[in-house]
């Protein structure tokens, strides 16, 4: 069902510590309806420990959560909460717990028993409501889980690394879901160690970098600036080391390279003014072009480049 | 209120659809049901019956050997005491013989009237040979006495057995009448509170490490879920302690007759000790029961919890130990401050109405203390339950837990 109001929930300054030491300094993002935002960060980060906050499950130090300007309760808002650890009774039958998270949510027997239900058959999970916990498969828990979290039909989801533990096929109907979420106008947080889901669904994104937003906004505008002014590069006669070499040697008048991903190395036009230049000295210089156009990073690159190194993936948007 | 209400009727689904919860409450009750039954039942008797006996005098022993030289005992007045072979023997020798033999199962040898030795093989618990021997002897004395002084037997033994009738009239409490349905109330309460509390730390404890609780927590409030697990609990108490006493009340009141009212000491309770036993019962177990349930969310694995509830455990030993003995000063220094203990009042005050003096305005105030403290107890239970929820790893210390009580994580 397409939810009507549109809201925005804004986390504004948050601060928390442990024992003295500050896990959480200042973060800062906001989310709207209808849009999903992808919570980055590397272990330890701090992304787990913010949803925690969102969720109550800790309180703040500093800062406020805000959902349309008002505080922000989870227990006075339909929230489906996915925790990163995943938890129910394994000795209770699928429907019993459904049931009574939904009834914790505020909805009666009869809507709890129905939406129960409706969620199992979207998950694919309708032939185990009376099959006990502790005998299903960990994907077929997972999948009930998820159930859980949307049992209440909620207006927020708030989803910890969703995707860990699911195989192929199930990890495409989550999508589905999660598309449907975002499509039915509710705000979707999401947290993912895998980046190519973020880039499927998120249209913001927030960088967690040792409790700290190092980046955030819309993902579509990131890439751009990401790639501002950067071009990608290979060639049929030339190794990647080659080409890498060749290019600092001899084209360092009108190029500084600057990094590679698997198949191109990135560099930055010195006179991006004409941009014919640098494809002429390419011809005198006897190198074959492969591939030539604007470097679009991946999330991957934007988030090995914000929190450290990792392994490069390639950009898209080559020229053939 | 409504989550609180949701809380409780999870937690009592959990406990009545438990198959050991109503299999050994149904248990209990047949077999209480049965053995108040069973002794009309084995006697052929109706429950209604009029009860009457025929009581046969037991024999001594199958077969005795005697020696008695001076024939003080007639094989009748033997007889007397049931049917038995008695052999004579000639000489102390020839009884040990035959009792060591196995062809005697008693011996004895009589030296006078009012002296005689004892044989047996292999003593057994409850053998009593020696005293019928003992009151036949007597009885063989009196009827000589009586011979040789030329007095009547019957009417001496009937003046001798002329039963002298008292009317007790207890105007305050009688203890000796007390004392054993105080103590049995004071074992039970002892045992549903080391039992239930156990119960309600390991539902928490369980939560904590299949990690439900990290939803729970978001979807409602930790006073919501200790409390519905605590008054859960206590309702899961109620019925089972309601259905056995029922069945034990009822079988009993339909076979009291048979059984001569032979536990009417136990089981017919005044009904005033009933209602404080009810009262200051059922606070006694909430405040423990919010304890584990505190106990429980400090540890995040099952096996821990053993050593985390010990302090509980520990505390209810002491005050179950202290108030039985002092059971017999019920309104001694030590009762009386025990009587208002919220952690002790629960038994101390129950045995001072029971068998001691209290004043009204004594109870009232130790029942206001008692639950004004379950409140006190359930809030700070729930606080010690929300800011472990997530703690991991080893389990909290309690010192830790109470100081925590100020932080807001």
């Amino acid at each position: 069902m397409k939810k009507e109001k549109a809201m925005r929930l804004e986390l504004r300054n948050v601060h928390k510590s442990f024992d003295g030491k500050e896990v959480l300094k200042g973060i800062n993002f906001s989310v709207q309806s209808g849009r999903a935002l992808g919570l980055l960060g590397r272990n330890g980060a701090g992304k787990t420990t913010t949803i925690r906050i969102i969720m109550d499950i800790f309180h703040a130090n500093e800062g406020e959560i805000l959902l349309d300007g008002r505080k922000f309760e989870p227990s006075r808002n339909q929230v489906g909460y996915l925790p990163e650890e995943r938890g129910m009774y394994p000795k209770k039958t699928v429907m019993e717990q459904m049931t009574y998270f939904a009834r914790l949510r505020g909805l009666d027997k009869k809507k709890a028993t129905e939406n129960a239900r409706k969620w199992l058959a979207r998950l694919d999970v309708s032939e185990y409501e009376k099959r006990k916990m502790d005998t299903l498969s960990k994907g077929n828990q997972q999948k009930v889980q998820l159930a859980a979290t949307l049992v209440c039909d909620p207006d927020i989801v708030v989803l910890d690394e969703p995707f860990s533990g699911l195989d192929p096929v199930n990890s495409q109907i989550l999508k589905d879901v999660i598309r449907e979420l975002i499509a039915d106008g509710r705000i979707v947080i999401f947290s993912s160690h895998q980046m190519s889901y973020v880039e499927e669904f998120c249209e913001d994104i927030a960088i967690v970098n040792k409790g700290e937003i190092v980046l955030d906004g819309n993902l579509d505008h990131i890439k751009t600036e990401y790639g501002k002014g950067r071009k990608i590069l290979s060639a049929l006669n030339l190794s990647l080391d080659e080409l890498e070499q060749c290019c600092r040697e001899k084209l360092s008048d009108l190029l500084e390279v600057e990094g590679r991903t698997r198949h191109n190395i990135i560099f930055r036009l010195k006179n991006e003014e004409d941009p014919w230049q640098i494809l002429d000295r390419l011809r005198t210089e006897r190198i074959e072009i492969d591939h030539y156009g604007s470097y679009e990073p991946s999330l991957n690159d934007i988030f090995v480049a914000c929190v450290g190194d990792s392994a490069e993936e390639e950009g898209s948007g080559d020229i053939e | 209120m409504k989550k609180l209400f949701e809380v409780y009727c999870f937690e009592c689904s959990n406990y009545f659809k438990s198959k050991s919860y109503m299999i050994s409450t149904l248990l209990i009750c047949v077999l209480a049901i049965v053995s108040i039954s069973l002794p009309g039942l084995l006697s052929g008797r109706s429950s209604g019956g009029d009860g009457s006996k025929k009581e046969d005098k037991n024999a001594i022993a199958e077969t005795m050997a005697i020696c008695d030289p001076e024939g003080l005992i007639s094989d009748d007045l033997i007889h007397s005491y049931g049917k038995a072979e008695i052999k004579r023997m000639n000489s102390e020798d020839e009884v040990k013989s035959a009792v060591q033999s196995e062809n005697a199962d008693a011996g004895f040898v009589i030296r006078s009237d009012h002296e005689y030795d004892y044989y047996v093989f292999n003593q057994t618990m409850g053998a009593d040979n020696n005293e019928l021997f003992s009151e036949l002897m007597s009885t063989a004395a009196k009827t000589k006495y009586c011979k040789d002084n030329n007095l009547n037997y019957d009417e001496l033994i009937k003046l001798d057995q002329k039963n002298i009738v008292c009317h007790e009239n207890v105007l305050g409490k009688d203890s000796r009448t007390n004392y054993w349905y105080s103590y049995i109330l004071v074992i039970l309460v002892f045992f549903v509170i080391i039992m239930y509390g156990m119960m309600i730390a390991t539902s928490v404890a369980n939560e904590k490490s299949n990690r439900t609780v990290e939803i729970l927590v978001t979807s409602t409030t930790s006073t919501s879920l200790l409390f519905g697990k605590v008054l859960a609990g206590a309702t899961a108490i109620l019925f089972q302690l309601g259905l056995i006493f029922a069945s034990l009340l009822g079988a009993y009141s339909l076979n009291r007759e048979n059984l001569g009212g032979m536990l009417d000491i136990v089981l017919d309770i005044p009904a005033d000790v009933l209602v404080t036993f009810a009262i200051f019962g059922l606070g006694g177990f909430l405040i423990y029961a919010f304890m584990y349930g505190a106990l429980g969310a400090l540890v995040s694995k099952i096996e821990d919890l053993n050593k985390s509830a010990g302090t509980a455990q520990m505390l209810v030993m002491i005050i179950y130990f202290l108030v039985l003995f002092q059971m017999m000063e019920p309104d001694g220094i030590i009762m009386k401050v025990l009587s208002f203990l919220p952690v002790s009042s629960y038994s101390a005050m129950f045995i001072r109405i029971a068998m001691g003096s209290v004043a009204t305005w004594e109870i009232i105030i130790a029942a206001v203390i008692l639950y004004a403290s379950v409140i006190g107890m359930g809030f700070v239970a729930a606080k010690i339950f929300r800011n472990s929820t997530l703690r991991y790893g080893n389990p909290i210390k309690l010192t830790n837990a109470l100081k925590g009580l100020r932080s807001k994580e």
